[in-house]
């Protein structure tokens, strides 16, 4: 053949080998049976242990395999031949047989519109608000008649491709992509030319304060970046919450909360009487009342809870999220995200978990209404670590 | 010549005379591509962020990335009356407003756990089969680039409605970027506007969602297909299939309608996925607040191998000098993240530098050819899994009614005992099926008939595996030395002596109990046989 060095210059031959003599007949005697093409994909890594006589019975003819093979394969050609070389061979479709994969394709061609029709009747007829009757059935009758749509079109191309068009067997040379040796250096040495004609290297001046123009430029949109957040006094926010000396605890519906609302065992979460205090990351607090004798105060914090109510903070010390599942009869406090388990009767202190610090407590009294108070804001910084935490 | 053909040759004609492109769109026509259905995976990943673009869009159409708090008053009747941010109005609007808006909500979701699945997948199946190597080292890394998109991607996308869920995530989010050292409280202050959750947050992920990450993708995905287009798709060893050639089907019209036709069958099934299986309602899960989370809480699933590290991390924290350095967050969710994508991504040269292999390699490796990558591959998918089970410890200990502490301190052993256990049987197993290919290829397939010999002996006859059979057992090694012949049974008998002769493999994976360089033997043990159909 001829001498294409070129690559992929292709010079089509629709058929090859040995089924030239079946080439000669109609375009339709180039109609393979569907049934077997899905035996096509198994070649590849079908397993010696999977092979049964179905499949190895049609092995190929010598003459499949060497028209596929390299010997007489041209050169940077596609070459292309009917069936799948040393695989299955498909039958011929009978002109009957490709009228009915014809109709099928055609079929689910107008399966798609079918899908479109209902999909645009229900889009606009059916009813779809919340508080509209029969709402629940919009989305799934509007998916299922989408996915009919797009089904047919994707299906009927697949089948097609593979009843109706030829089954072809295509082989195609691979070329080499790396340059031969003298362009590799030719290209390298014009870099080095240009390089030199810059004059860079010899102009050290040149050089240094490129260098040092271009480093500067780097320079320039720190600023924007620094500016995303107040830079200042950044780690202030860490350590401080709304919580101060005298401010109530409020419910989510800012009622405050008297000595003797809470049951034994029970957990409310509360939050500091300050404009927007319900809605600051930091300041959720859960007061939780307990038999007075099953409390242990830390060193120091005798007098920060009161006949049995105890306050700590809400935010998880490992990774912020809220430590709200409450086991009345042990007292375990209990992390959803990441399962660290504080102890609420001894100080919160981590029984389990990826949390290496107790949950913060809030030291609380009553005010002269007897209502409970904070004594001051957290003694230290409320959620998960930080470096400039000590 | 008929009008189909005279329209199509004005209309090339057109083009070109000002674009002179018939010569290389003829060739591109004519492009040979190879057939396996894992080949597929990579084009799931593609159809679905084609996906994804196009959902996507129409979101944004809707879609109100503010924080600012307003009072939700749509059809949604138990969230009315509720203050919440703009962004988690706005997706209700969508879900509830908007015709066909959950669908459209829906399927963009469905499709992004699809894409990052199917790139998980189609990397294990580059990875396993030996894709990867020489020339082919950039596109890996530019695969590994496109899954670490894929899962910065969705974890932006899945913040912004800000909902409980993804609010518990962001607070997550949030922390473990206060925790690196040194920088980590600048980089949360920077990144929030200040402290969480602030009034930026969800406008600035939004930028990164639509803007940011899918411009890069999409760039990433144009290098990743011009490269396979240019080094042209490695194929599976197989009768005459050689390091030199691609053999398959030509891009038009075969090769074209298959695919195409796979787009809307991807799209389909997002489709109805997307329709029929509920996926993040945000109306259950009410507006994000700092002081609420419902138990049972779990990320997308690409994430989920993050929380798993993070679940099973001791609580070790280093206070020293007066900084405080908390391992219990940064190791499992910064330092192991960053040293398993590096690996994926170095991978191609830690194989290089292990086996000394610098050779081109178009035919693709049987994973049990290579016993050692194969185990060390299903090794790190085991370290994966056992990190996704420890994901979802809490919804494990309610279904089987284990303490959630057992299955914790059964996972933190497990995650180094059972990828080495992995690690041993797997190889194996790989060994085990090479001994099984040796077997068919020198002593052939059990015909089940049974002959007695004049001595009174009685053997089973055997029939020789199918040629194609034997040449994809062969190998990359035993393609090459294809010549035709016959042996009499309308088989093909190759040569013998294989052409190349290549050092024998050393070292890493020198446990390859079949030296393909043998030479293949067609025949059967036993004295010549007809061929028997089993019945």
């Amino acid at each position: 053949m001829t001498e294409n060095t070129g690559g992929q210059q292709p010079t089509n031959e629709p058929r090859g080998g040995q089924t030239s003599a079946e080439a000669a007949g109609s375009i339709r005697d180039r109609l393979r049976a569907p049934a077997e093409l899905g035996e096509q994909n198994a070649g590849g890594d079908s397993r010696g242990s999977d092979v049964t006589d179905a499949s190895f019975q049609q092995t190929d003819s010598a003459a499949v395999l060497a028209a596929s093979g390299r010997d007489e394969g041209q050169h940077g050609t596609p070459h292309v031949t009917a069936g799948h070389a040393g695989y299955q061979r498909h039958e011929e479709l009978s002109e009957r047989e490709a009228r009915r994969a014809e109709r099928k394709v055609a079929a689910l061609f107008l399966l798609s519109v079918v899908g479109v029709i209902g999909f645009v009747i229900t889009f606009f007829a059916a009813p779809f608000k919340f508080d509209e009757p029969d709402n629940i059935w919009f989305t799934p009758l509007l998916a299922i008649f989408m996915t009919l749509a797009l089904t047919g079109i994707g299906a009927g191309a697949v089948l097609w491709a593979k009843t109706l068009m030829a089954d072809e067997e295509a082989v195609q040379d691979r070329y080499d992509f790396a340059s031969p040796e003298d362009a590799r250096t030719a290209t390298g040495q014009a870099f080095i030319e240009g390089f030199e004609a810059t004059g860079l290297p010899r102009r050290k001046l040149l050089r240094n304060t490129l260098l040092l123009g271009a480093g500067s430029l780097a320079v320039l949109p720190l600023p924007f970046l620094l500016d995303l957040g107040p830079y200042a006094h950044k780690e202030r926010a860490f350590r401080s919450t709304a919580w101060k000396k005298g401010v109530r605890l409020v419910r989510r519906n800012g009622t405050p909360i008297r000595l003797g609302d809470l049951a034994i065992g029970a957990l409310e979460t509360v939050y500091p009487d300050v404009p927007g205090g319900t809605f600051m990351s930091d300041t959720p607090t859960m007061l939780i009342r307990m038999e007075p004798d099953h409390l242990t105060p830390r060193t120091g914090r005798e007098d920060w809870s009161i006949e049995g109510h105890i306050a700590y903070s809400v935010i998880c010390t490992h990774l912020g999220c809220p430590v709200k599942l409450y086991e009345q009869q042990t007292h375990h406090l209990f992390c959803p995200c990441h399962q660290s388990t504080f102890d609420a009767s001894n100080g919160a202190k981590v029984l389990f978990g990826p949390a290496a610090r107790s949950l913060p407590q809030l030291p609380i009294a009553l005010d002269d209404e007897g209502f409970f108070v904070a004594q001051s804001d957290y003694t230290e910084p409320v959620g998960p670590s930080f470096w400039e935490r000590a | 010549m008929t009008l189909l053909g005279k329209g199509a040759a004005g209309t090339g004609k057109w083009f070109d005379d000002r674009l002179g492109a018939s010569k290389y769109i003829k060739k591109s026509l004519n492009k040979v591509f190879p057939d396996h259905w894992s080949f597929m995976l990579g084009e799931i990943a593609l159809y679905s962020f084609i996906i994804l673009l196009l959902t996507g869009t129409y979101l944004t159409l809707f879609f109100d990335a503010s924080m600012h708090e307003v009072v939700y008053n749509g059809s949604y009747v138990p969230l009315k009356g509720v203050t919440m941010s703009q962004a988690f109005a706005s997706t209700l609007d969508i879900s509830f407003d908007v015709r066909g808006g959950l669908l459209m909500r829906q399927i963009h979701h469905w499709s992004a756990l699809l894409f990052a699945a199917s790139i998980t997948i189609h990397l294990m199946r580059v990875f396993f089969t030996g894709a990867f190597r020489k020339p082919r080292e950039l596109n890996w890394v530019i695969g590994t680039l496109l899954l670490i998109m894929s899962i910065l991607e969705g974890f932006a996308g899945y913040s912004l409605p800000d909902d409980l869920l993804s609010g518990t995530g962001l607070r997550i989010a949030a922390s473990i970027t206060q925790s690196i050292p040194v920088v980590g409280t600048w980089a949360h202050i920077l990144l929030f506007g200040g402290e969480f959750p602030g009034t930026s947050i969800v406008g600035r992920l939004y930028a990164v969602h639509i803007l940011l990450i899918p411009g890069l993708i999409l760039a990433l995905i144009t290098f990743h297909l011009l490269m396979i287009w240019y080094q042209k798709h490695t194929d599976f060893p197989g009768p005459g299939r050689t390091e030199n050639n691609v053999i398959g089907s030509r891009l038009y019209p075969v090769y074209a309608a298959k695919a195409g036709g796979f787009f809307f069958l991807v799209f389909a099934v997002c489709a109805l996925l997307g329709g029929l299986a509920q996926i993040n309602p945000i109306w259950l899960y009410g507006p994000y607040d700092a002081s609420q989370v419902s138990a049972g809480s779990q990320p997308d699933w690409y994430m989920g191998f993050l929380d798993g590290s993070t679940r099973l991390m001791p609580n070790w924290e280093l206070r020293a000098w007066g900084h405080t350095i908390p391992f219990n967050v940064i190791l499992p969710t910064v330092v192991l993240p960053g040293v398993l994508f590096n690996i994926v991504g170095a991978w191609p040269w830690v194989e290089q530098a292990l086996t000394k292999d610098r050779d081109y390699h178009n035919l693709l490796d049987r994973p049990r050819d290579k016993p050692r990558r194969t185990a060390i591959g299903v090794m790190g998918i085991s370290f994966y899994v056992m990190l996704m089970i420890a994901g979802g410890n809490d919804i494990i200990a309610s279904i089987f009614q284990i303490s959630v502490q057992t299955i914790t301190y059964t996972l933190r052993v497990a995650i180094f005992v059972v990828p080495v256990l992995v690690y041993i049987v797997t190889k194996r197993v790989c060994l085990g099926l090479q001994h099984n290919d040796e077997e068919l290829v020198h002593h052939g397939i059990e015909s089940g008939t049974i002959r007695r010999l004049p001595t009174g002996e009685f053997v089973e006859e055997t029939v020789a595996l199918p040629m194609s059979y034997q040449l994809t057992i062969a190998g990359a090694k035993g393609a090459p030395a294809l010549e035709a012949g016959s042996n009499g049974h309308g088989e093909l008998v190759p040569a013998g002596e294989v052409v190349e002769e290549r050092p024998k493999p050393r070292g890493f994976f020198r446990d390859r109990t079949v030296d393909r360089r043998e030479p293949i033997r067609p025949e059967a043990t036993m004295p010549p046989l007809e061929k028997t159909p089993r019945k």
